[in-house]
């Protein structure tokens, strides 16, 4: 047993996706539907290839440096200082996203389920198991992700099967859309692939890899996975509901998974069931993030271990996560942070990469 | 009443006194010619125990001689026969007997005693241990060399079957606390010269015997090695069972869940070690150590093996929904009462909202308060007789559940769902494991009467995360789960044919990783075979033919 490269390759994918199905599942199908009305399966299709860009960019870079971290080797590439500064803006930005992710979280738990849960409570709380659980090493890193993803997977794909008997082909039909618009389409094609930047996970697990060449396929299995559930999603719903109801839909997903129900009242309550498991993944999202933000910001500071980092930044993720002032600027910072980081984690990879070409560094053998 | 006057008076006075220390093993002191000086050495040491005998005779009617022993440690039939009587009478030829006096012990090693297991030492300070160990210790006047002989005999209860660990099918027999026993029960199922057993006493009073048992071939060398660098490190004055050892040398100590398997069956002491896991046993504990012991290993019984594989595989099953009963139901049912009520069907909401009506607390409290009374019910009927026991829990359980109801303690609702849980918690077969879930229940109630369901569901997080970074003997303690051993699922929570299981479990890093008999690498008692040209080329059919499983 090859016991100081422990993380197979399916591992990394099982990482990917129960880091990326997480808090946009519920309102995914309201942005596309917004942006490409019955067309709306396939902007959201659109926007794979998008984020396999930047995934590709982590990936070729991190190939090159199979026994490094993305935050260890990109000190030789552009300089320590540089590299240092890079560091903290990716520990940053992660920090946010999982400060606004949880607020995310939160608004979602007190207007639909936990209606007599404080918001703060339900944050902190979370906040709070993610801090405890984020004090290992990068392998039970990985079995934390391992273990939920079949949750994750199985009531998703159930609740995309069950809905499929309740879709009406019509609502999907154009396939193209209604009076689309080629900004719209963009538009929506930048947010779909904004939904993907959890991709840069990949970057943490490659030193653990068994072999670190399949990252990129990993990375590619993962995004095939997650792109042909959301694209299903956003089909159940649409089909459901037709587009222009879906618009009007908070949460459309989880209406999705009110309306359905098997037998005769075997399993009507598929809302709760999802809720439940909804509450798992976006733990496993909360908890890249955080693992992230701590873990670049280790790197900064050269500690040891992130033990220290991940216990200081618990509060300033908490002050993210109630920076805005209404659910209207919730969603506000949210897309704007998802495109900031779209563009950042795709960029800056492409950097590292050039200019680990031009230098010639790196190698892409194992030795 | 006089004798325990003298005692107390000679008591007294040997407080006074140095206290006379069994001396360090190590440093040798040569034994005087003198026999006075050697009997008054070693006196004093155990000081005036009353079941330390010396026995003054001649040896041969010759030589003055004394045996030493505690007659509370030693089979006394045995020295009369096989010590004393040829000691004391002389041999039919005198003239054998050597002239000159220091070959005299050889004579007497060699042609009068007949015990098996003995020693010769010309060590003072290595008698008193050989002593407490159980044996006779022989020392003759003008001799330089002190013969002692194990005839330690401790009277022990007969082999019975197991109480903690009952089976439908399977062997009856369970360990005691006789060591020798146990292991005899162990050779006994293992009967190949690869059976490994490694002993050593343990706890610098108590003296322990604990055996390190495992199989060569089998074993991961390093397993052992970590074994046997944890019990070294083991710094006590005490091993009086095997739970001490458990704690000393388990991984997380904090953690709720077992991280070491104890087990009073010997069938299942041997199928782990046939696995390529190491176990421990303790001289006085009738239980064994199984490690590294895994989370799947508490909800299999060695019933699931001797059963049909569907029939093993659905029983597993039922256990496990057993283990999640008795975590979960409470807490989700406080929370869905109190947070999310629109959770239920509604008639079902009726009802219970009807039973609920004359009940004074929150759902929470009621509860907490059902599953303590629960609890202590349970530690009342275990501490008491078996006989009244069974009346008690009668009696709790009825009288006071069927009062709880009418007095408006508790709704029959939650009288029904605290008796499953108890029941779910009975079905789980290892006794520690239960009461890791059962303990872990109460935190999962209040924080479901803290924050409904959002609350479960963190506080399952954090037991499942907990569970995930947990380690026993460096295997991650939910495998073949996390991580995903694709092979060692056959027998997880369904249980294969036992043909399909050709494999020990990988995570045990096992030198022979199959079961078969024609793969076996070359072990000892083939070299034996192989030197008399007597082992075939061609292998015998064995039973582990893989058409049999699709033949029908």
């Amino acid at each position: 047993m090859n016991n100081n490269r422990p993380i197979t390759t399916i591992q990394v994918v099982a990482v990917v996706v129960s880091t990326i199905i997480g808090i946009g599942i519920l309102s995914i199908p309201r942005y596309m539907a917004e942006a490409g009305d019955s067309g709306a399966p396939l902007v959201s299709a659109s926007g794979i290839p998008v984020a396999f860009l930047g995934c590709w960019f982590t990936a070729a870079v991190c190939r090159k440096f199979p026994n490094e971290t993305l935050f260890v080797f990109s000190r030789r590439l552009v300089g320590r200082s540089i590299a240092d500064i890079f560091n903290v803006l990716i520990s940053l930005f992660f920090a946010f996203t999982a400060g606004i992710t949880m607020r995310q979280f939160g608004e979602v738990c007190v207007a639909v389920v936990f209606k007599k849960t404080p918001i703060e409570a339900v944050i902190l709380l979370m906040l709070i198991l993610a801090a405890l659980s984020i004090r290992r090493n990068i392998v039970k890193f990985t079995y934390v992700h391992i273990f939920y993803l079949p949750f994750i997977l199985l009531t998703v794909l159930s609740i995309i099967l069950v809905a499929m008997k309740n879709v009406d082909a019509l609502n999907l039909l154009p396939l193209t859309g209604n009076y689309i618009t080629f900004s719209s389409f963009s538009k929506g094609t930048v947010t779909s692939a904004a939904l993907y930047q959890g991709t840069f996970v990949i970057t943490l697990l490659v030193p653990l890899m068994k072999k670190p060449q399949q990252v990129l396929k990993a990375g590619a299995a993962a995004l095939f996975i997650i792109g042909f559930i959301y694209v299903m999603i956003v089909a159940a719903t649409l089909g459901m509901f037709g587009a222009q109801e879906t618009k009007l839909l908070a949460y459309p997903t989880l209406e999705t998974a009110r309306s359905i129900s098997i037998g005769a009242g075997l399993l009507e309550r598929f809302d709760a069931l999802f809720i439940t498991v909804w509450v798992i993944s976006i733990f496993t999202t909360i908890f890249t993030n955080y693992y992230l933000a701590a873990y670049s910001l280790q790197q900064v500071f050269r500690y040891k271990d992130h033990r220290l980092v991940s216990s200081f930044s618990l509060p300033l993720i908490f002050v993210f996560s109630l920076l805005p002032r209404n659910i209207y600027q919730v969603y506000t910072f949210s897309s704007v942070t998802a495109i900031i980081g779209l563009i950042f984690l795709t960029l800056y990879p492409l950097l590292l990469w050039l200019i680990a070409l031009i230098r010639q560094k790196g190698g892409l053998s194992n030795e | 009443m006089q004798n325990w006057k003298q005692n107390y008076s000679s008591f007294k006075q040997k407080k006074t006194h140095e206290d006379p220390t069994i001396p360090d093993q190590r440093s040798e002191k040569p034994l005087d010619p003198d026999l006075k000086n050697n009997i008054k050495a070693i006196s004093q040491i155990f000081g005036e125990d009353a079941d330390l005998v010396v026995r003054n005779f001649r040896v041969y009617g010759l030589y003055d001689a004394v045996i030493i022993f505690f007659s509370s440690l030693v089979d006394q039939n045995q020295i009369h026969e096989h010590v004393l009587k040829p000691l004391m009478s002389p041999p039919a030829d005198l003239s054998t007997i050597p002239e000159e006096r220091k070959d005299l012990p050889d004579f007497i090693w060699n042609t009068t005693i007949q015990i098996a297991a003995g020693n010769r030492t010309k060590d003072l300070n290595s008698l008193p241990l050989a002593l407490l160990e159980g044996s006779v210790v022989l020392l003759i006047d003008g001799m330089d060399q002190a013969l002692h002989f194990n005839l330690r005999k401790i009277e022990h209860r007969s082999i019975e079957q197991p109480q903690t660990e009952q089976v439908i099918r399977g062997s009856r027999e369970g360990f005691i606390e006789n060591l020798e026993a146990n292991l005899s029960l162990l050779r006994y199922r293992l009967q190949t010269p690869d059976f490994r057993v490694i002993t050593a006493p343990l706890g610098v009073r108590t003296r322990s015997q604990v055996a390190v048992c495992y199989i060569e071939g089998i074993v991961d060398p390093e397993l052992v090695e970590k074994v046997m660098k944890r019990l070294s490190m083991i710094n006590t004055d005490s091993i009086l069972d095997a739970g001490y050892i458990e704690q000393f040398i388990e991984d997380n100590p904090l953690s709720p869940f077992p991280q070491v398997q104890p087990t009073e069956r010997p069938d299942k002491s041997a199928a782990a070690l046939l696995e390529g896991r190491v176990i421990i046993l303790v001289d006085g504990s009738p239980f064994s150590l199984i490690v590294p012991a895994l989370f799947n290993q508490f909800f299999q019984t060695i019933d699931d093996y001797s059963e049909r594989f569907i029939v093993g595989s659905l029983i597993r099953g039922i256990r496990l929904i057993a283990l999640l009963f008795s975590l979960f139901f409470p807490a989700l049912y406080v929370s869905v009462i109190s947070f999310n009520p629109e959770l239920m069907p509604t008639e079902f909401a009726v009802a219970i909202s009807g039973g609920r009506a004359g009940v004074p607390f929150p759902a929470v409290l009621e509860v907490l308060i059902m599953e303590v009374f629960m609890e202590v019910l349970r530690e009342a009927t275990i501490r008491l007789p078996q006989m009244i026991g069974g009346a008690l829990s009668i009696v709790g359980v009825l009288v006071i559940g069927q009062a709880a109801v009418s007095a408006g303690l508790a709704s029959p609702t939650t009288v029904v769902i605290v008796a499953i849980t108890t029941i779910g918690s009975f079905a789980t077969p290892a006794y520690n494991a239960a009461i890791s879930s059962r303990m872990l229940r109460f935190p999962l109630i209040i924080l479901a009467g803290c924050f409904g369901l959002y609350g479960v569901m963190l506080g399952t997080i954090v037991i499942v995360n907990h569970l995930l970074f947990l380690e026993s003997f460096g295997v991650p303690y939910m495998t073949p789960y996390v991580p995903t051993k694709w092979r060692d699922l056959k027998d997880s929570l369904i249980r294969v044919p036992l043909w399909w299981m050709r494999r020990r479990p990988s995570f045990l890093n096992t030198q022979d990783p199959t079961r078969l008999a024609h793969e076996l690498p070359t072990t000892y008692s083939d070299q034996i075979f192989k030197e008399k040209g007597e082992l075939d080329e061609q292998q015998p059919p064995h039973n582990n033919d893989p058409s049999r499983g699709s033949s029908r």
